[in-house]
């Protein structure tokens, strides 16, 4: 029996809202009501006023399901880290503070467990189905920039001031040098807008990416002036057989 | 971690490629590469479960988002992916972070 709390909506931040959307929670249908999917998190409230929020960092995985066959209803799929079934998120929260001593009393099965369990064990399987079926891939799109938004503190050494941005084939093979590339290319190789020679510089470097990640780096500018002559000299690292040679290039110069 | 930047560019070639994706939770997904950030999030598509016992419900999922900080293993064809190379790239990172 899922105890829903009395929580306010989000008001601000919220990428996506999507009213007429059943909830389901491993299977338990907890009602109709509106979906948020806020920058800050992912909530549903029913009619009444009563609801659940997630905490993204806590969503393992989304995704469309139009397979009837399996559910009979497209849907959200939503797989949450840990248990939710007998609290919900807010709560959940609160009871991580005291999870040692509920281990001790062996109630591990309530969702109070420290975030290493959560991932390693069990998962609550959240279902929203919104009687709007065109509506899905906007609330897919919504939860995954809102899940970019919420890196993981181990991540504080890459380069998280700057929203993600992500590699599409799809896009990568139509429009090269486009916008979206130049977004996350920007902070991995250092190039600050995509000039006509910048992206005369990607397509080199995607030629290089797919043959030689190690070329890749060096060719990003960290490396020294001399390493780059090297290769402009046109002189044959195969980096494919002779990985020494890489090193015995950076020693010499 | 240093590291994160070299996998990012890693995956980036690997887009396009058919990867089982395992998770912390022991869940097991198959599916196409569609794309990465430099989050390591994972975006799939045609996927399926290589554990339909475990997991059933998960086999009508067309295609899904991973979040990178669930992802325990990625596991790649092994024809796509140059060892060597790989562990120079890393050996050219941790030269790099040192200096």
């Amino acid at each position: 029996m899922v105890v829903l709390k009395n929580i306010q909506p989000p008001t601000d931040g919220v990428k996506h809202e999507q009213a007429e959307t059943t909830a389901l929670m491993d299977g338990q249908r907890l009602g109709c009501g509106t979906l948020y999917v806020a920058e800050t998190r992912l909530s549903w409230f029913d009619g009444s006023g009563l609801g659940f929020s997630l905490e993204y960092p806590s969503i393992g995985l989304h995704a469309i399901s139009k397979d009837t066959s399996a559910f009979p209803q497209e849907h959200l799929y939503v797989m949450v880290n840990g248990k939710l079934s007998d609290e919900n998120e807010a709560e959940m929260l609160e009871s991580r503070d005291k999870a040692d001593e509920d281990e001790e009393d062996g109630d591990d099965d309530e969702g109070s467990t420290n975030g290493g369990d959560d991932e390693d064990g069990p998962i609550t399987e959240i279902r929203f189905v919104p009687n709007d079926k065109t509506s899905l891939e906007s609330m897919f799109s919504a939860m995954c920039e809102c899940q970019a938004l919420h890196p993981d503190p181990e991540d504080d050494d890459s380069d998280n001031d700057f929203e993600s941005e992500e590699y599409d084939v799809e896009e990568a093979v139509s429009d090269q040098g486009g916008a979206n590339i130049s977004s996350f290319y920007t902070c991995d190789e250092g190039l600050s807008a995509l000039t006509s020679e910048g992206q005369a510089t990607l397509e080199r470097l995607e030629g290089m990416l797919a043959q030689s990640i190690s070329q890749q780096y060096q060719m990003a500018g960290v490396r020294t002036e001399e390493t780059k002559d090297q290769f402009e000299d046109g002189m044959e690292v195969d980096a494919c057989t002779e990985a020494g040679q890489f090193e015995d290039a950076d020693v010499d110069h | 971690c240093f590291y994160s930047a070299l996998f990012y560019s890693f995956f980036k070639s690997l887009v396009g490629k058919d990867v089982v994706v395992e998770l912390k939770n022991d869940l097991s997904i198959c599916g196409t590469l569609h794309s990465v950030d430099q989050y390591l999030n994972i975006k799939l598509t045609d996927i399926s479960v290589t554990d339909p016992e475990k997991y059933p419900h998960m086999l009508s999922v067309k295609n899904c988002f991973i979040r990178g900080s669930v992802v325990r293993y990625v596991q790649l064809p092994a024809d796509e992916v140059d060892t060597q190379l790989l562990q120079d790239a890393a050996r050219k990172e941790a030269m790099q972070q040192k200096q």
